[in-house]
């Protein structure tokens, strides 16, 4: 092709105008950097707040039977679990966009092995520690009247049933499912640049 | 180089080379919104191992093929190529079909061709892609002989 100039000629008109100037940009960027963040750290803030108000209420409020202090040691344990790995993850995506495919390929599969060791352990840990914490943490507000303990009790196991069984695996197949999906693609890129 | 000169400067080359990736202009302008973020947040660590053009171009290149949701939408077949007889385009005209032959392609080769018309020297192409300079100069051949098929196809550059 001896026009390729023609070619690049014609490149170069197309129109970039309407791209944002950089004080919209460096706006976009805070305001992406704020949201990405706030998600993690939201998390974060509210368990350290449970865990708090748990602390608070159980110092505060002396309850008289062991199940709700056990109960309240389960649930700021699963605070822990919550803050811990999500303190983990903040930075695990930084730095990535500048690395290679095959790079990020490992990365990627890293993060599969990651994805279901925290399914297999660390959310069967943390749904654990805080189901039977809200089991036992319960138990002394509604053992006065058994209408209320049937129907609290019936209700939390519902719930945890729920998320156990059905939001877990669901969440789990969904993020699964994109990992292995852009895993897919990036073997499919490599192997394109394999490919001579 | 401050974060707003690097986007001044190089914002309108990212933009070209995302939309000879995509063919869509939305899609184009989120991608190089997305490398300028992504450039952003990496910038206090890069330390010039790489020209800074390198770097953002590499960025750049792979949001789009990292970009499942773009890769869904990319065309699964070639154009048709018995088009009816072409009349004088216009300048815009003529670029939407650049455009569009270069969809056709395969990923990696429209991300190098769209380098190349973006007159990046061959080894700089050859670092953001991460192949060697020899593979680098016949895969450039190779396209650009692929893309003149398909331009001449379409009445272009005959």
């Amino acid at each position: 092709m001896d026009n390729l100039n023609d070619l690049k000629q014609l490149w170069q008109t197309a129109d970039t105008g309407n791209l944002p100037g950089s004080a919209e940009i460096l706006r976009m960027v805070k305001q992406f950097r704020n949201k990405k963040l706030s998600k993690k750290f939201r998390i974060i803030g509210m368990a350290f707040l449970s865990a708090a108000v748990m602390g608070f209420a159980m110092f505060f409020a002396h309850p008289k039977m062991l199940t709700t202090y056990l109960g309240t040691g389960l649930l700021i344990a699963a605070c822990g679990v919550m803050i811990f790995t999500n303190v983990r993850s903040l930075k695990r995506f930084y730095r990535l966009d500048d690395c290679s495919n095959k790079e990020f390929i490992e990365f990627l599969e890293q993060t599969r092995l990651n994805q279901i060791y925290f399914y297999k352990k660390t959310q069967v840990a943390g749904l654990t520690l805080s189901s039977t914490g809200l089991l036992l943490y319960l138990y002394e507000m509604v053992h006065n009247n058994l209408v209320t303990l049937l129907l609290t009790y019936g209700l939390a196991l519902v719930y945890i049933t729920i998320l156990i069984f059905v939001v877990r695996p669901r969440r789990f197949k969904k993020e699964a499912k994109k990992l292995s999906d852009t895993i897919d693609r990036l073997q499919t890129l490599s192997k394109q640049i394999e490919e001579i | 180089m401050e974060f707003e000169e690097i986007y001044l400067k190089y914002s309108p080359k990212i933009y070209r080379v995302c939309m000879g990736y995509v063919n869509d202009d939305e899609q184009a302008r989120d991608l190089t919104q997305e490398t300028f973020i992504s450039a952003w947040q990496s910038l206090s660590t890069f330390k010039n191992q790489s020209h800074i053009s390198t770097w953002i171009f590499r960025i750049a290149t792979n949001k789009c093929l990292r970009a499942l949701e773009v890769a869904k939408k990319m065309p699964k077949t070639e154009l048709p190529v018995n088009l009816p007889a072409p009349h004088e385009e216009s300048q815009h005209e003529k670029l939407a079909i650049l455009y569009q032959c270069i969809a056709t392609l395969e990923e990696i080769d429209r991300i190098i061709i769209s380098l190349v018309l973006e007159d990046l020297p061959q080894a700089e192409i050859a670092a953001i892609i991460g192949l060697s300079n020899g593979n680098t100069r016949v895969r450039i051949h190779r396209i650009k002989e692929k893309l003149a098929i398909k331009l001449k196809a379409h009445g272009q550059f005959e």
